[in-house]
């Protein structure tokens, strides 16, 4: 099976450079507990920025998840203090996150509201929402079976990192396979003539965002049971920082086109450059310029590219 | 027949364009009348030329941005990056005018050569490059914030400028009307003009509805967008100059959160994401909506969220009524081409508003009664003065001020107040100041606030003194002459000393340790670590290897402890600063199992408890924030009652007994530090 990384080459490239550069410049980076810290810290991003590359390539943007990301984890962590058993958990974060994501997903299909206005909406209204509520308080006292689900600490941190593994292989593979997940990147390239081939695109669009906001509730959860309280606020800036991986990846923010294995390389790339910097003693102060800059970097390699290939092909 | 409908067809879609700009205005009056009525029921003083004056200085900044981001709009674009521009602007103003010592003016104009240069960049990428706009500037949102906080270090800030200068910002031309207002008005009048009076901004509608249209009609489509983007950057630099005058100074953080405010006016001014529609009295008419939204929700003393959640209902619901409303005119309009139907649509959609927004009206109106009710109970000794107190925390989501807050209740209940909490959602120097204006125009009786910026708070607090409000400061200090009081909960100089003197404890006075403060701009914290600094004179074999920001998250804080617990394994003490920072510290110490790596924090104890009983964290350091909040009602209470003793001496706290009074400071004591043997004794 051919990987499709033509669009990605870029994050590759910047990802392979980082990579032999720590190599040589702090080593330490490749120790394993190192590996295995990144990996958790990133299995959220990972799962939202999963899920934003479905609704970009459907040419919709969806900027509530960090928003979505709170809520859920608000409400995982009230049902687990109430009693409720890890095996429904899951369930109970799907739930939340859909019932999320439908409203974006109702709103942008059947309204016709643009995703962009919709989700900056519900971006505000459910994070003061939930502030309203919650007054900042975090869910302290849990129960001692709250964190890692109970399966203490290495157990715990083997099935994030596997049900994350699991979630993104599946949706990987059904983006190539599926003929469900293929309707998507038709869609995004031309919404009328998808209709006319006969996809249903609204319920198209609506079960995209649904499953923008499960995979984020799953995030959430995966997230809140590394520690072992919940705090009112998480989540901030996670939609820009999914966006920025699904963007570096390759995926071109105007639909039709991009890849998951992209996304990867994107939440690789924009994850390890934060630690690296630390390993390489760069001042904080400077951090957020660097990655402004390797977003626009990212950008422009893509544009000269496809300047390129224009004139390729008028030649 | 064909050419007769497709003429028919082109007149009613030009006229629907027409219509639906009309329509959609006749909603936004509707609600503003709507706001005005039922705020001036609700809201104290909300129906004055003074608060009308106030409002219009609120909206300048935003407004700026909103008439720039209506043409980009218009076009089918989006420019995120305006908030951070401000940013990015204010501080190369201040260091142009502070660090370069150039005259002022010079160093405004160059501000604006400053934004035209970000905005020159963003339309080279969009324009030349032909990258998406919203990707583009999600780029450069990051990069100006981050050369905000690069050049600055996050820290630095600039203040002191000329009066002159603060006029601009804080002055009234002929006593009334803010001065902010000849900047502003020049502005509307040239986007107007460009947009209804330009062949440019015929070709920007001409681009937003089909760029590739456009470009056949002869419409040079790269230099039209160029144009809109470096007007953007303009635009951002003018309203950073007026934020800077505003607020006396310059710091990296101008801005933050603007881009949203400013999009939301425009959308909610029935501008079309989409491109193609839009104007700007609409724009103006959706900045007017959400400014008075937030105005009248301050004067009427609601919390501060619902002005969020109001403004993304109205969103939604502005756009819900736009499509459903434009779906039926299509409808009718291609069932009969009459022009009969599109009145009663206008009728039925004013209608449909007026209806929704009267509900949501009621619904807070009983909500408000509830409260009056409350307060108006009977009970009240007759002779006793009631007092209104305005307290406010630097944020009401963190739970230090939380903590805060139980105590000042407390007060509140003991001695009879009437409190209102009220204080920006996040760290936010600029609401303060729209809080402390709202109540002001309330006309409390005494203001009690923990100052997120001294130098930008202080010109509105000398405001409130000399309209004989009360002012004390709590938990952080106003310029000496903003204030009558200061509760110094402990001094930061004690707080950094005893920081440091419990990690020299912990590592015999050797080795290495590291700091996780809050935000890189967070003005206390950045104290802190000063007085940090200034004690490691005393111990020499001590080392501070990296300072690290948490932004005040738990889960960034957890990631960058596990990183500096790697990056540098002889490191003993991790010295944490922020209140949510250190459980998320504790637990990087706690999952990496080492025993030789131990957190010091400021923070709560309850926040801490678990982490100090299983030996992650060694010592927490904090005063009692019950009492302090407790302080923070009660001596302004005493001083608006006029019971509060003149000169030094002791001042009677009620529960807390007899305090000190130093000069103007009240002191509530040394610094506590919470450790295995008496952090159960503590609950808060």
């Amino acid at each position: 099976m051919k990987l499709q990384l033509r669009p990605a080459w870029p994050a590759l490239i910047a990802l392979g450079t980082l990579y032999i550069y720590l190599a040589f410049a702090a080593p330490k980076f490749y120790r394993a507990d190192n590996l295995r810290d990144l990996a958790l810290a990133n299995v959220a991003v990972l799962l939202v920025s999963t899920g934003m590359t479905l609704v970009i390539v459907l040419g919709e943007i969806d900027i509530s998840v960090g928003a979505t990301f709170a809520v859920c984890s608000i409400i995982c962590g009230t049902f687990a203090k109430l009693g409720v058993p890890a095996i429904l958990w899951p369930l109970v974060a799907l739930a939340a996150g859909s019932i999320l994501g439908a409203t974006n997903g109702a709103l942008v299909s059947f309204v016709k509201a643009p995703s962009i206005v919709v989700t900056l909406a519900t971006m505000v209204t459910w994070r003061e929402t939930l502030r309203w509520i919650t007054n900042g308080a975090w869910i302290e006292g849990l129960p001692n079976t709250f964190q890692w689900f109970g399966l203490g600490q290495r157990r715990g941190e083997a099935v994030i990192v596997a049900s994350a593994a699991l979630l993104f292989g599946i949706l990987w593979w059904t983006s190539r396979n599926l003929s469900a997940v293929r309707a998507i990147y038709a869609t995004g390239s031309d919404a009328e003539a998808a209709r006319l081939a006969g996809i249903p695109t609204k319920q198209l669009v609506l079960s995209v965002f649904v499953v923008m906001g499960a995979l984020t509730g799953i995030a959430a959860l995966l997230n809140a049971v590394r520690f072992s309280d919940v705090p009112a606020n998480s989540g901030i800036n996670l939609e820009l920082k999914a966006i920025a991986a699904v963007v570096v990846g390759g995926t071109p923010i105007t639909g039709g086109r991009g890849n998951l294995v992209g996304t990867l390389l994107g939440v690789m790339l924009l994850g390890s450059i934060g630690p690296a910097l630390i390993f390489l003693g760069v001042s904080p102060y400077w951090e957020k310029a660097i990655q402004g800059g390797i977003i626009l970097a990212g950008v422009l390699v893509d544009a000269i590219s496809r300047w390129r290939g224009r004139r390729v092909e008028f030649a | 027949m064909p050419s007769a409908a497709g003429e028919d067809g082109g007149w009613s879609s030009r006229d629907l364009l027409v219509n639906t700009d009309v329509r959609h205005e006749v909603v936004l009056g509707v609600l503003i009348a709507f706001e005005i009525a039922l705020f001036s029921i609700t809201g104290r003083n909300f129906l004055s030329l003074d608060n009308s004056f106030e409002c219009i200085r609120l909206s300048v900044e935003i407004g700026l941005l909103a008439l720039a981001l209506t043409p980009i709009l218009i076009t089918g674009g989006i420019d995120l990056s305006v908030g951070s521009m401000m940013g990015f602007c204010a501080v190369g103003f201040g260091s142009m005018w502070h660090d370069a010592h150039l005259p002022i003016g010079i160093a405004a104009l160059l501000t604006l050569v400053l934004g035209l240069l970000g905005g020159a960049l963003n339309a080279a990428l969009i324009s030349c490059l032909d990258v998406s706009p919203l990707i583009v500037t999600l780029g450069t949102y990051s990069l100006f914030r981050g050369m905000a906080e690069g050049i600055t270090g996050g820290a630095r800030s600039y203040s002191g400028f000329p009066g002159g200068f603060l006029f601009v910002g804080q002055g009234y031309l002929g006593g009334v009307l803010p001065t902010q207002t000849i900047i502003f008005v020049p502005a509307i009048a040239a986007f107007w003009l460009l947009l209804n009076r330009s062949i440019v901004g015929r070709a920007l509608y001409a681009i937003g509805h089909s760029a590739e249209g456009a470009r056949y009609a002869a419409v040079p489509v790269a230099r039209r967008l160029g144009l809109v983007y470096l007007l953007s950057g303009l635009s951002s630099g003018i309203a950073a100059i007026v934020y800077v005058a505003h607020l006396g100074q310059a710091k990296s953080d101008a801005g933050t959160g603007y881009e949203l405010m400013a999009i939301t006016a425009v959308v909610l001014g029935g501008t079309s994401i989409s491109g193609g529609t839009g104007t700007i009295p609409g724009t103006l008419m959706g900045l007017a909506a959400i400014v008075l939204l937030q105005n009248g929700l301050r004067l009427s003393a609601w919390p501060s969220e619902l002005v969020g959640i109001s403004t993304g209902l109205l969103l939604i619901l502005t756009i819900v009524l736009q499509r459903v409303v434009g779906k039926r005119g299509d409808r009718l309009d291609r069932a009969m081409p009459g022009k009969e139907p599109r009145r009663s649509s206008v009728a039925s959609l004013a209608t449909k508003a007026t209806i929704a927004l009267v509900l949501v009206g009621l619904t807070g109106f009983c909500v408000h009664q509830r409260q009056l009710a409350r307060i108006l109970e009977p009970g009240h000794e007759p002779g006793k003065r009631r007092v209104t107190i305005g307290v406010m925390p630097k944020s009401k989501g963190d739970p230090y001020f939380i903590s805060c807050r139980a105590g000042a209740e407390k007060a509140a209940a003991d001695l009879d107040v009437d409190m209102i909490w009220d204080g920006p959602t996040e760290v936010d120097a600029a609401k303060q100041n729209d809080v402390v204006e709202g109540w002001i125009t309330r006309h409390v009786d005494a203001i009690s606030v923990s100052v997120a910026n001294a130098a930008s708070i202080s010109t509105v607090l000398r405001k409130a003194r000399s309209h004989g409000i009360k002012v004390v400061a709590w938990d952080a200090d106003a310029k000496p002459d903003a204030r009558d009081y200061f509760i110094n909960q402990a001094t930061t100089q004690a707080i950094g000393y005893t920081l440091l003197d419990e990690a020299a404890r912990v590592m015999h006075e050797k080795g290495e340790f590291a700091i996780i403060t809050g935000a890189l701009t967070a003005a206390n914290q950045n104290l802190w670590i000063s007085f940090i600094e200034e004690r490691m004179a005393k111990y020499p074999n001590m080392k501070l290897v990296s300072i690290r920001p948490s932004d005040d998250d738990r889960d960034k804080a957890f990631s960058e402890a596990q990183t500096i617990s790697k990056v540098y394994p002889d490191v003993q003490v991790m010295i944490v600063i922020s209140a949510p920072a250190v459980p998320g510290a504790a637990e990087a110490v706690k999952q990496s199992g080492r025993k030789d790596l131990l957190v010091i924090g400021l923070s709560l104890p309850n926040l801490c408890k678990p982490y100090v009983h299983d030996g992650e964290i060694e010592a927490v350091v904090l005063w009692n924030t019950e009492n302090l909040g407790y302080l923070a009602v009660s001596a302004p209470a005493a001083l608006a009652r006029r019971t509060f003793p003149a000169g030094n001496g002791t001042f009677d706290a009620g529960r807390l007994g007899e305090l000190q009074i130093s000069g103007s400071e009240i002191i509530l004591g040394a610094p506590m530090i919470f450790r295995k043997d008496n952090i159960d004794a503590f609950n808060f």
